[in-house]
Protein backbone atom coordinates (compact mmCIF):
# COMPACT_ATOMS: atom_id res chain seq x y z
CA UNK A 1 0.00 0.00 0.00
CA UNK A 2 1.42 3.41 -0.95
CA UNK A 3 1.75 6.04 1.73
CA UNK A 4 -1.08 8.07 0.27
CA UNK A 5 -3.35 5.05 0.20
CA UNK A 6 -2.46 4.42 3.80
CA UNK A 7 -3.52 7.98 4.70
CA UNK A 8 -6.78 7.43 2.86
CA UNK A 9 -7.47 4.18 4.70
CA UNK A 10 -6.62 5.72 8.09
CA UNK A 11 -9.09 8.58 7.57
CA UNK A 12 -11.83 6.20 6.51
CA UNK A 13 -11.17 4.00 9.53
CA UNK A 14 -10.96 7.02 11.85
CA UNK A 15 -7.49 6.27 13.19
CA UNK A 16 -6.78 9.73 14.57
CA UNK A 17 -3.79 8.61 16.64
CA UNK A 18 -1.93 7.29 13.58
CA UNK A 19 -2.84 9.82 10.93
CA UNK A 20 -0.31 12.55 11.68
CA UNK A 21 2.63 10.20 11.33
CA UNK A 22 1.18 8.69 8.16
CA UNK A 23 0.71 12.12 6.54
CA UNK A 24 4.25 13.09 7.47
CA UNK A 25 5.57 9.83 6.01
CA UNK A 26 3.66 10.48 2.78
CA UNK A 27 5.21 13.96 2.56
CA UNK A 28 8.64 12.54 3.30
CA UNK A 29 8.13 9.93 0.59
CA UNK A 30 7.60 12.72 -1.92
CA UNK A 31 3.80 12.80 -2.17
CA UNK A 32 2.48 16.29 -2.86
CA UNK A 33 0.51 17.95 -0.07
CA UNK A 34 -2.30 18.65 -2.52
CA UNK A 35 -2.56 14.96 -3.46
CA UNK A 36 -2.63 13.93 0.20
CA UNK A 37 -5.36 16.47 0.90
CA UNK A 38 -7.35 15.27 -2.11
CA UNK A 39 -7.05 11.70 -0.87
CA UNK A 40 -8.40 12.69 2.54
CA UNK A 41 -11.28 14.66 0.99
CA UNK A 42 -12.12 11.59 -1.11
CA UNK A 43 -12.08 9.43 2.04
CA UNK A 44 -14.50 11.75 3.78
CA UNK A 45 -16.74 11.65 0.75
CA UNK A 46 -16.85 7.85 1.06
CA UNK A 47 -17.55 8.19 4.78
CA UNK A 48 -20.40 10.62 4.06
CA UNK A 49 -21.94 8.30 1.49
CA UNK A 50 -21.73 5.34 3.87
CA UNK A 51 -23.41 7.38 6.60
CA UNK A 52 -26.19 8.46 4.25
CA UNK A 53 -26.67 4.83 3.25
CA UNK A 54 -26.91 3.74 6.89
CA UNK A 55 -23.78 1.60 6.63
CA UNK A 56 -21.94 3.51 9.34
CA UNK A 57 -23.10 5.52 12.34
CA UNK A 58 -22.36 8.88 13.95
CA UNK A 59 -19.24 7.78 15.91
CA UNK A 60 -17.55 6.42 12.79
CA UNK A 61 -18.16 9.74 11.04
CA UNK A 62 -16.89 11.67 14.05
CA UNK A 63 -13.62 9.75 14.28
CA UNK A 64 -13.08 9.99 10.52
CA UNK A 65 -13.55 13.78 10.64
CA UNK A 66 -11.25 14.00 13.65
CA UNK A 67 -8.61 12.02 11.76
CA UNK A 68 -8.87 14.25 8.72
CA UNK A 69 -8.57 17.32 10.90
CA UNK A 70 -5.38 15.96 12.48
CA UNK A 71 -4.01 15.11 9.04
CA UNK A 72 -4.75 18.61 7.77
CA UNK A 73 -2.83 20.06 10.72
CA UNK A 74 0.31 18.38 9.36
CA UNK A 75 -0.35 19.70 5.85
CA UNK A 76 -1.11 23.29 6.91
CA UNK A 77 2.49 24.55 7.22
CA UNK A 78 3.31 23.01 3.84
CA UNK A 79 0.28 24.51 2.13
CA UNK A 80 0.31 27.87 3.95
CA UNK A 81 -1.09 30.64 1.81
CA UNK A 82 -2.52 28.29 -0.80
CA UNK A 83 -6.24 29.06 -0.93
CA UNK A 84 -6.91 27.32 -4.21
CA UNK A 85 -8.39 24.33 -2.40
CA UNK A 86 -11.11 26.27 -0.65
CA UNK A 87 -14.64 25.98 -1.92
CA UNK A 88 -15.34 29.27 -0.16
CA UNK A 89 -16.70 30.21 3.24
CA UNK A 90 -19.85 28.69 4.70
CA UNK A 91 -21.72 30.27 7.61
CA UNK A 92 -23.55 27.70 9.71
CA UNK A 93 -25.77 27.75 12.78
CA UNK A 94 -28.74 26.20 14.54
CA UNK A 95 -31.61 28.67 14.28
CA UNK A 96 -33.10 30.84 17.04
CA UNK A 97 -34.83 29.02 19.88
CA UNK A 98 -33.10 25.72 19.16
CA UNK A 99 -30.17 24.50 21.24
CA UNK A 100 -29.44 21.24 19.41
CA UNK A 101 -25.89 21.12 18.20
CA UNK A 102 -24.92 17.53 17.41
CA UNK A 103 -26.36 17.42 13.89
CA UNK A 104 -25.06 20.90 13.20
CA UNK A 105 -21.59 19.95 14.42
CA UNK A 106 -21.56 16.89 12.17
CA UNK A 107 -22.46 19.02 9.16
CA UNK A 108 -19.73 21.53 10.05
CA UNK A 109 -17.20 18.70 10.12
CA UNK A 110 -18.37 17.18 6.86
CA UNK A 111 -18.43 20.52 5.03
CA UNK A 112 -15.01 21.39 6.38
CA UNK A 113 -13.73 18.03 5.20
CA UNK A 114 -15.22 18.72 1.78
CA UNK A 115 -13.22 21.93 1.46
CA UNK A 116 -15.33 24.74 2.88
CA UNK A 117 -13.95 27.27 5.36
CA UNK A 118 -16.52 26.98 8.11
CA UNK A 119 -17.77 29.75 10.37
CA UNK A 120 -19.79 28.05 13.10
CA UNK A 121 -22.18 30.49 14.78
CA UNK A 122 -23.28 27.88 17.30
CA UNK A 123 -26.86 27.35 18.47
CA UNK A 124 -29.86 29.63 19.05
CA UNK A 125 -28.71 31.95 16.27
CA UNK A 126 -31.03 34.89 15.45
CA UNK A 127 -31.72 35.43 11.75
CA UNK A 128 -29.87 38.76 11.69
CA UNK A 129 -26.70 37.11 12.97
CA UNK A 130 -26.42 35.04 9.78
CA UNK A 131 -26.55 38.28 7.78
CA UNK A 132 -23.95 39.96 9.99
CA UNK A 133 -21.65 36.96 9.57
CA UNK A 134 -21.92 37.17 5.78
CA UNK A 135 -20.86 40.82 5.98
CA UNK A 136 -18.04 40.15 8.43
CA UNK A 137 -16.40 37.25 6.59
CA UNK A 138 -14.65 37.00 3.26
CA UNK A 139 -15.77 34.91 0.30
CA UNK A 140 -19.00 33.64 1.84
CA UNK A 141 -20.66 31.39 -0.72
CA UNK A 142 -23.10 29.40 1.39
CA UNK A 143 -25.28 29.69 4.50
CA UNK A 144 -26.36 26.50 6.26
CA UNK A 145 -29.21 26.59 8.79
CA UNK A 146 -30.10 23.70 11.06
CA UNK A 147 -33.22 23.10 13.15
CA UNK A 148 -34.24 19.99 15.06
CA UNK A 149 -37.48 21.04 16.68
CA UNK A 150 -40.86 21.29 15.01
CA UNK A 151 -41.39 24.37 17.16
CA UNK A 152 -38.42 26.14 15.61
CA UNK A 153 -39.45 25.60 11.98
CA UNK A 154 -40.74 29.21 11.80
CA UNK A 155 -37.27 30.39 12.94
CA UNK A 156 -35.74 28.37 10.11
CA UNK A 157 -38.03 30.15 7.66
CA UNK A 158 -37.15 33.52 9.15
CA UNK A 159 -33.42 32.79 8.91
CA UNK A 160 -33.65 31.80 5.24
CA UNK A 161 -35.83 34.75 4.31
CA UNK A 162 -33.72 37.28 6.22
CA UNK A 163 -30.56 36.06 4.46
CA UNK A 164 -32.28 36.09 1.08
CA UNK A 165 -33.67 39.59 1.66
CA UNK A 166 -30.20 40.95 2.38
CA UNK A 167 -28.28 38.77 -0.13
CA UNK A 168 -30.66 37.52 -2.82
CA UNK A 169 -27.95 35.53 -4.62
CA UNK A 170 -26.58 33.81 -1.51
CA UNK A 171 -27.08 30.06 -1.56
CA UNK A 172 -28.83 28.71 1.51
CA UNK A 173 -29.04 25.06 2.56
CA UNK A 174 -31.28 23.79 5.37
CA UNK A 175 -31.62 20.56 7.30
CA UNK A 176 -32.76 18.94 10.52
CA UNK A 177 -35.10 16.15 11.53
CA UNK A 178 -38.46 17.86 10.87
CA UNK A 179 -37.34 19.55 7.63
CA UNK A 180 -38.54 18.10 4.33
CA UNK A 181 -37.48 18.97 0.76
CA UNK A 182 -40.94 20.48 0.27
CA UNK A 183 -40.61 22.70 3.33
CA UNK A 184 -37.13 23.76 2.27
CA UNK A 185 -38.47 24.82 -1.14
CA UNK A 186 -41.49 26.53 0.43
CA UNK A 187 -39.33 28.77 2.64
CA UNK A 188 -37.02 29.69 -0.23
CA UNK A 189 -33.95 27.60 0.56
CA UNK A 190 -31.80 26.54 -2.38
CA UNK A 191 -31.00 23.15 -0.99
CA UNK A 192 -31.98 20.54 1.57
CA UNK A 193 -30.07 17.60 2.99
CA UNK A 194 -31.46 14.82 5.19
CA UNK A 195 -28.14 14.07 6.90
CA UNK A 196 -24.56 15.28 7.29
CA UNK A 197 -23.18 13.04 4.55
CA UNK A 198 -25.56 14.29 1.90
CA UNK A 199 -25.19 17.87 3.20
CA UNK A 200 -21.59 17.87 1.95
CA UNK A 201 -22.64 16.54 -1.46
CA UNK A 202 -25.47 19.07 -1.79
CA UNK A 203 -23.32 21.98 -0.57
CA UNK A 204 -20.70 21.27 -3.22
CA UNK A 205 -23.43 21.10 -5.87
CA UNK A 206 -24.85 24.46 -4.80
CA UNK A 207 -21.55 26.34 -5.10
CA UNK A 208 -20.27 24.56 -8.21
CA UNK B 1 -64.91 -4.93 31.00
CA UNK B 2 -61.32 -5.79 31.75
CA UNK B 3 -59.44 -3.90 34.43
CA UNK B 4 -56.69 -1.55 33.30
CA UNK B 5 -54.06 -4.15 34.20
CA UNK B 6 -55.92 -7.06 32.59
CA UNK B 7 -56.39 -5.05 29.41
CA UNK B 8 -52.68 -4.25 29.29
CA UNK B 9 -51.77 -7.91 29.76
CA UNK B 10 -54.21 -9.02 27.06
CA UNK B 11 -52.63 -6.47 24.73
CA UNK B 12 -49.01 -7.40 25.32
CA UNK B 13 -49.66 -11.14 25.49
CA UNK B 14 -51.62 -11.26 22.26
CA UNK B 15 -54.93 -12.09 23.93
CA UNK B 16 -58.27 -10.32 23.75
CA UNK B 17 -58.08 -6.74 24.97
CA UNK B 18 -61.42 -4.95 25.01
CA UNK B 19 -59.99 -1.50 24.24
CA UNK B 20 -56.76 0.29 23.40
CA UNK B 21 -54.41 0.83 26.31
CA UNK B 22 -54.53 4.54 27.01
CA UNK B 23 -50.95 5.81 27.26
CA UNK B 24 -49.65 5.75 30.86
CA UNK B 25 -52.92 4.62 32.47
CA UNK B 26 -51.46 1.32 33.71
CA UNK B 27 -48.42 2.85 35.44
CA UNK B 28 -48.43 4.58 38.79
CA UNK B 29 -44.96 6.11 38.78
CA UNK B 30 -43.57 6.68 42.26
CA UNK B 31 -41.97 10.05 41.67
CA UNK B 32 -41.25 10.47 45.40
CA UNK B 33 -38.56 7.76 45.17
CA UNK B 34 -35.13 9.14 46.04
CA UNK B 35 -33.66 9.84 42.63
CA UNK B 36 -30.28 11.46 42.67
CA UNK B 37 -30.21 11.26 38.90
CA UNK B 38 -32.63 14.16 38.81
CA UNK B 39 -34.65 13.89 35.64
CA UNK B 40 -34.41 17.56 34.82
CA UNK B 41 -34.59 20.99 36.37
CA UNK B 42 -37.68 23.16 36.05
CA UNK B 43 -38.03 25.52 33.08
CA UNK B 44 -35.60 28.42 33.32
CA UNK B 45 -33.48 26.79 36.04
CA UNK B 46 -30.53 24.46 36.37
CA UNK B 47 -29.47 21.70 38.74
CA UNK B 48 -26.28 19.81 39.43
CA UNK B 49 -27.09 16.12 39.81
CA UNK B 50 -25.26 13.87 42.19
CA UNK B 51 -22.85 12.74 39.45
CA UNK B 52 -21.83 16.39 39.19
CA UNK B 53 -23.54 16.98 35.84
CA UNK B 54 -25.02 20.45 35.40
CA UNK B 55 -28.37 20.16 33.67
CA UNK B 56 -29.93 23.39 32.43
CA UNK B 57 -33.42 24.16 31.11
CA UNK B 58 -33.07 27.48 29.28
CA UNK B 59 -36.09 29.76 29.21
CA UNK B 60 -38.31 29.28 26.19
CA UNK B 61 -37.07 25.75 25.47
CA UNK B 62 -39.13 22.57 25.78
CA UNK B 63 -36.50 20.53 27.57
CA UNK B 64 -33.23 20.48 29.47
CA UNK B 65 -29.66 19.92 28.33
CA UNK B 66 -26.50 18.83 30.14
CA UNK B 67 -23.91 21.63 30.06
CA UNK B 68 -20.53 20.73 28.59
CA UNK B 69 -18.49 23.91 28.44
CA UNK B 70 -15.00 23.79 29.91
CA UNK B 71 -16.25 25.06 33.25
CA UNK B 72 -19.01 22.46 33.68
CA UNK B 73 -17.96 19.26 31.90
CA UNK B 74 -17.40 16.45 34.43
CA UNK B 75 -15.34 13.90 32.54
CA UNK B 76 -12.46 15.68 30.85
CA UNK B 77 -10.53 12.61 29.72
CA UNK B 78 -12.08 9.17 29.32
CA UNK B 79 -8.76 7.46 29.96
CA UNK B 80 -8.77 9.03 33.41
CA UNK B 81 -12.44 8.46 34.19
CA UNK B 82 -11.67 7.18 37.69
CA UNK B 83 -10.22 10.58 38.56
CA UNK B 84 -13.33 12.47 37.44
CA UNK B 85 -16.33 10.19 37.91
CA UNK B 86 -17.64 9.43 41.38
CA UNK B 87 -20.88 7.52 41.73
CA UNK B 88 -23.21 8.89 44.39
CA UNK B 89 -24.18 6.88 47.43
CA UNK B 90 -27.37 4.82 47.22
CA UNK B 91 -27.76 4.63 50.98
CA UNK B 92 -30.47 7.15 51.71
CA UNK B 93 -31.73 7.92 55.21
CA UNK B 94 -34.94 5.98 55.86
CA UNK B 95 -37.00 9.16 56.01
CA UNK B 96 -36.16 9.81 52.36
CA UNK B 97 -38.29 6.76 51.53
CA UNK B 98 -41.32 7.69 53.62
CA UNK B 99 -43.29 9.60 50.97
CA UNK B 100 -42.54 6.97 48.33
CA UNK B 101 -43.69 4.14 50.61
CA UNK B 102 -46.90 6.01 51.41
CA UNK B 103 -47.56 6.46 47.71
CA UNK B 104 -46.88 2.76 47.03
CA UNK B 105 -49.29 1.77 49.79
CA UNK B 106 -52.04 3.83 48.20
CA UNK B 107 -51.85 2.03 44.84
CA UNK B 108 -54.36 -0.68 43.95
CA UNK B 109 -51.92 -3.19 42.51
CA UNK B 110 -54.77 -5.13 40.90
CA UNK B 111 -55.44 -2.12 38.73
CA UNK B 112 -52.05 -0.49 38.21
CA UNK B 113 -48.36 -1.27 38.29
CA UNK B 114 -46.31 0.32 41.05
CA UNK B 115 -43.57 1.74 38.88
CA UNK B 116 -40.11 2.99 39.55
CA UNK B 117 -38.41 5.39 37.18
CA UNK B 118 -34.73 5.54 36.22
CA UNK B 119 -33.38 8.39 34.08
CA UNK B 120 -31.01 9.06 32.51
CA UNK B 121 -29.86 5.61 31.47
CA UNK B 122 -26.41 4.08 31.11
CA UNK B 123 -25.67 5.41 27.60
CA UNK B 124 -27.15 8.80 28.41
CA UNK B 125 -25.05 9.09 31.54
CA UNK B 126 -21.86 8.48 29.56
CA UNK B 127 -22.59 11.44 27.30
CA UNK B 128 -24.02 13.56 30.13
CA UNK B 129 -20.62 13.19 31.75
CA UNK B 130 -18.42 13.99 28.75
CA UNK B 131 -20.59 15.36 25.87
CA UNK B 132 -22.18 13.44 23.05
CA UNK B 133 -19.30 13.78 20.60
CA UNK B 134 -16.62 12.67 23.05
CA UNK B 135 -18.86 9.91 24.39
CA UNK B 136 -19.54 8.49 20.95
CA UNK B 137 -15.91 8.63 19.87
CA UNK B 138 -14.78 6.95 23.07
CA UNK B 139 -16.55 3.71 22.06
CA UNK B 140 -14.01 3.46 19.22
CA UNK B 141 -10.97 5.28 20.47
CA UNK B 142 -10.86 4.12 24.08
CA UNK B 143 -12.98 0.96 24.22
CA UNK B 144 -11.35 -0.43 27.34
CA UNK B 145 -12.01 2.73 29.32
CA UNK B 146 -15.60 2.81 28.03
CA UNK B 147 -16.13 -0.78 29.13
CA UNK B 148 -14.82 0.13 32.57
CA UNK B 149 -16.98 3.25 32.83
CA UNK B 150 -20.10 1.37 31.71
CA UNK B 151 -19.38 -1.42 34.21
CA UNK B 152 -19.04 1.22 36.93
CA UNK B 153 -22.37 2.85 36.04
CA UNK B 154 -24.04 -0.55 35.76
CA UNK B 155 -22.79 -1.56 39.18
CA UNK B 156 -24.18 1.68 40.60
CA UNK B 157 -27.54 1.11 38.89
CA UNK B 158 -27.83 -2.36 40.39
CA UNK B 159 -26.98 -1.10 43.87
CA UNK B 160 -29.63 1.59 43.43
CA UNK B 161 -32.11 -1.01 42.15
CA UNK B 162 -31.56 -3.10 45.27
CA UNK B 163 -32.51 -0.15 47.47
CA UNK B 164 -35.62 0.58 45.44
CA UNK B 165 -36.69 -3.06 45.43
CA UNK B 166 -36.09 -3.49 49.16
CA UNK B 167 -38.11 -0.40 50.01
CA UNK B 168 -40.87 -0.28 47.40
CA UNK B 169 -41.22 -3.74 45.83
CA UNK B 170 -42.18 -2.24 42.47
CA UNK B 171 -44.12 -4.22 39.86
CA UNK B 172 -42.70 -2.31 36.91
CA UNK B 173 -39.59 -0.43 35.89
CA UNK B 174 -39.79 2.57 33.56
CA UNK B 175 -36.23 3.12 32.39
CA UNK B 176 -35.08 5.91 30.11
CA UNK B 177 -32.12 5.72 27.75
CA UNK B 178 -32.34 7.36 24.33
CA UNK B 179 -30.46 5.21 21.87
CA UNK B 180 -30.96 7.09 18.65
CA UNK B 181 -31.81 10.15 16.66
CA UNK B 182 -35.10 10.31 14.81
CA UNK B 183 -33.63 8.47 11.84
CA UNK B 184 -30.85 6.20 13.11
CA UNK B 185 -29.39 4.58 16.19
CA UNK B 186 -26.51 6.57 17.67
CA UNK B 187 -24.19 3.58 17.62
CA UNK B 188 -24.05 0.54 15.39
CA UNK B 189 -25.80 -2.68 16.42
CA UNK B 190 -22.38 -4.32 16.83
CA UNK B 191 -21.17 -1.58 19.20
CA UNK B 192 -24.46 -1.74 21.08
CA UNK B 193 -24.14 -5.49 21.43
CA UNK B 194 -20.61 -5.20 22.78
CA UNK B 195 -21.13 -2.36 25.25
CA UNK B 196 -24.77 -1.80 26.21
CA UNK B 197 -26.40 -5.21 25.83
CA UNK B 198 -24.33 -6.81 28.63
CA UNK B 199 -24.99 -3.82 30.91
CA UNK B 200 -28.74 -3.94 30.42
CA UNK B 201 -28.91 -7.72 30.68
CA UNK B 202 -27.47 -7.30 34.15
CA UNK B 203 -29.70 -4.39 35.14
CA UNK B 204 -32.99 -5.67 33.76
CA UNK B 205 -32.12 -9.21 34.81
CA UNK B 206 -31.66 -7.97 38.38
CA UNK B 207 -35.05 -6.25 38.45
CA UNK B 208 -36.80 -9.30 36.98
CA UNK B 209 -35.05 -11.68 39.37
CA UNK B 210 -36.35 -9.57 42.23
CA UNK B 211 -40.04 -9.46 41.47
CA UNK B 212 -40.37 -6.75 38.85
CA UNK B 213 -42.82 -8.10 36.28
CA UNK B 214 -42.68 -5.47 33.60
CA UNK B 215 -39.72 -3.68 32.04
CA UNK B 216 -40.64 -0.62 30.00
CA UNK B 217 -37.80 1.10 28.19
CA UNK B 218 -38.09 4.65 26.88
CA UNK B 219 -36.18 5.69 23.77
CA UNK B 220 -38.04 8.26 21.67
CA UNK B 221 -35.99 7.61 18.61
CA UNK B 222 -35.26 5.31 15.78
CA UNK B 223 -33.95 2.02 17.20
CA UNK B 224 -35.56 -0.63 15.00
CA UNK B 225 -32.12 -2.14 14.40
CA UNK B 226 -31.74 -2.71 18.15
CA UNK B 227 -35.03 -4.54 18.78
CA UNK B 228 -33.45 -8.04 18.91
CA UNK B 229 -31.19 -6.76 21.71
CA UNK B 230 -34.14 -5.17 23.50
CA UNK B 231 -35.80 -8.57 23.55
CA UNK B 232 -32.63 -10.28 24.70
CA UNK B 233 -32.13 -7.87 27.60
CA UNK B 234 -35.69 -8.43 28.81
CA UNK B 235 -37.63 -5.36 27.71
CA UNK B 236 -41.37 -6.05 27.63
CA UNK B 237 -42.47 -2.71 26.19
CA UNK B 238 -40.50 -0.20 24.12
CA UNK B 239 -42.04 3.19 24.89
CA UNK B 240 -41.45 6.16 22.62
CA UNK B 241 -41.08 4.21 19.39
CA UNK B 242 -41.22 6.85 16.66
CA UNK B 243 -43.04 6.46 13.37
CA UNK B 244 -39.67 6.42 11.55
CA UNK B 245 -39.22 2.84 12.81
CA UNK B 246 -42.04 1.40 10.66
CA UNK B 247 -43.92 0.20 13.72
CA UNK B 248 -46.43 -2.02 11.88
CA UNK B 249 -43.52 -3.95 10.41
CA UNK B 250 -41.87 -4.28 13.83
CA UNK B 251 -45.11 -5.57 15.34
CA UNK B 252 -45.40 -8.16 12.59
CA UNK B 253 -41.82 -9.28 13.10
CA UNK B 254 -41.37 -9.08 16.88
CA UNK B 255 -44.81 -8.49 18.42
CA UNK B 256 -44.99 -11.81 20.23
CA UNK B 257 -41.77 -10.95 22.08
CA UNK B 258 -42.07 -7.23 22.74
CA UNK B 259 -44.79 -4.57 22.67
CA UNK B 260 -44.40 -1.22 20.95
CA UNK B 261 -45.76 1.93 22.58
CA UNK B 262 -45.87 5.08 20.47
CA UNK B 263 -46.08 5.60 16.69
CA UNK B 264 -47.36 9.12 17.43
CA UNK B 265 -44.40 11.51 17.26
CA UNK B 266 -44.61 14.24 19.90
CA UNK B 267 -42.86 16.65 17.52
CA UNK B 268 -45.79 16.44 15.10
CA UNK B 269 -48.65 16.90 17.55
CA UNK B 270 -47.28 18.52 20.72
CA UNK B 271 -46.79 22.01 19.37
CA UNK B 272 -47.83 25.50 20.54
CA UNK B 273 -50.59 25.57 17.89
CA UNK B 274 -51.73 21.95 18.43
CA UNK B 275 -55.18 20.98 17.30
CA UNK B 276 -57.59 18.18 18.16
CA UNK B 277 -57.97 17.47 14.45
CA UNK B 278 -54.26 16.84 13.86
CA UNK B 279 -54.06 14.69 16.98
CA UNK B 280 -57.11 12.72 15.81
CA UNK B 281 -55.49 12.08 12.43
CA UNK B 282 -52.23 10.91 14.00
CA UNK B 283 -53.92 8.67 16.57
CA UNK B 284 -56.23 7.13 13.98
CA UNK B 285 -53.35 6.48 11.60
CA UNK B 286 -51.30 4.81 14.36
CA UNK B 287 -54.18 2.65 15.61
CA UNK B 288 -55.29 1.53 12.16
CA UNK B 289 -51.75 0.76 10.98
CA UNK B 290 -50.52 -0.95 14.13
CA UNK B 291 -53.66 -2.77 15.26
CA UNK B 292 -54.93 -4.00 18.60
CA UNK B 293 -52.19 -6.36 19.77
CA UNK B 294 -48.62 -5.73 20.91
CA UNK B 295 -49.26 -2.02 20.45
CA UNK B 296 -50.04 0.88 22.77
CA UNK B 297 -50.94 4.15 21.05
CA UNK B 298 -49.27 7.14 22.62
CA UNK B 299 -47.04 10.14 22.12
CA UNK B 300 -43.30 9.52 22.14
CA UNK B 301 -42.93 11.79 25.20
CA UNK B 302 -41.19 9.97 28.04
CA UNK B 303 -43.66 10.77 30.81
CA UNK B 304 -47.41 11.22 31.28
CA UNK B 305 -47.18 14.88 30.35
CA UNK B 306 -47.04 17.03 27.25
CA UNK B 307 -44.92 20.03 26.37
CA UNK B 308 -48.02 22.13 25.67
CA UNK B 309 -51.07 22.10 27.95
CA UNK B 310 -53.97 19.91 26.89
CA UNK B 311 -52.15 17.71 24.38
CA UNK B 312 -51.82 14.63 26.61
CA UNK B 313 -55.51 14.70 27.45
CA UNK B 314 -56.45 15.30 23.82
CA UNK B 315 -54.56 12.14 22.84
CA UNK B 316 -56.51 10.16 25.47
CA UNK B 317 -59.78 11.44 23.96
CA UNK B 318 -58.74 10.28 20.50
CA UNK B 319 -57.61 6.87 21.77
CA UNK B 320 -61.07 6.45 23.29
CA UNK B 321 -62.56 7.40 19.92
CA UNK B 322 -60.44 4.77 18.20
CA UNK B 323 -61.54 2.18 20.76
CA UNK B 324 -65.15 2.94 19.80
CA UNK B 325 -64.32 2.55 16.12
CA UNK B 326 -62.13 -0.55 16.28
CA UNK B 327 -63.34 -2.67 19.24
Amino acid sequence: MSKIEEVKALVEAGKSKKIAAAVQEALDAGDKAQDILDAMVASMSVVGDKFSAGEIFVPEMLIAAKSMSKGVEVLKPVMAGDTSNSLGTCIMGTVAGDLHDIGKNLVVMMLESAGFDMIDLGVDVPAEKFVEAIKENKNVVLVACSGLLTTTMPALKEAVQTVKAAFPDMKVIVGGAPVTPEYAAEIGADGYAPDAGSAAVKAKELVA
Amino acid sequence: MLSIKQNLLETIQGGNPDRFVKQYEFLDIIMETPMELALCPGPGTEIVNSWGVTVRWPKGQIGSFPVHDAEHIVLKDITEWRKYVKAPSVDYPEERWTAAIEHVNSVDRNEKYVTTLVAPGVFELTHYLMSMEEGLMAFYEEPEAMHELIDYITDWEIRYAKQVIDHLHPDALFHHDDWGSQISSFISPATFEEFLLPAYKKIYGFYKANGVELIIHHSDSYAANLVPFMIEMGIDIWQGVMSTNNVPELIKKYGKQITFWGDIDSGKIDTPDWSQEVIAQNVEHACRECGKLYFIPGASQGLNISSFPGVYEAIDVEIDNMTKKMF
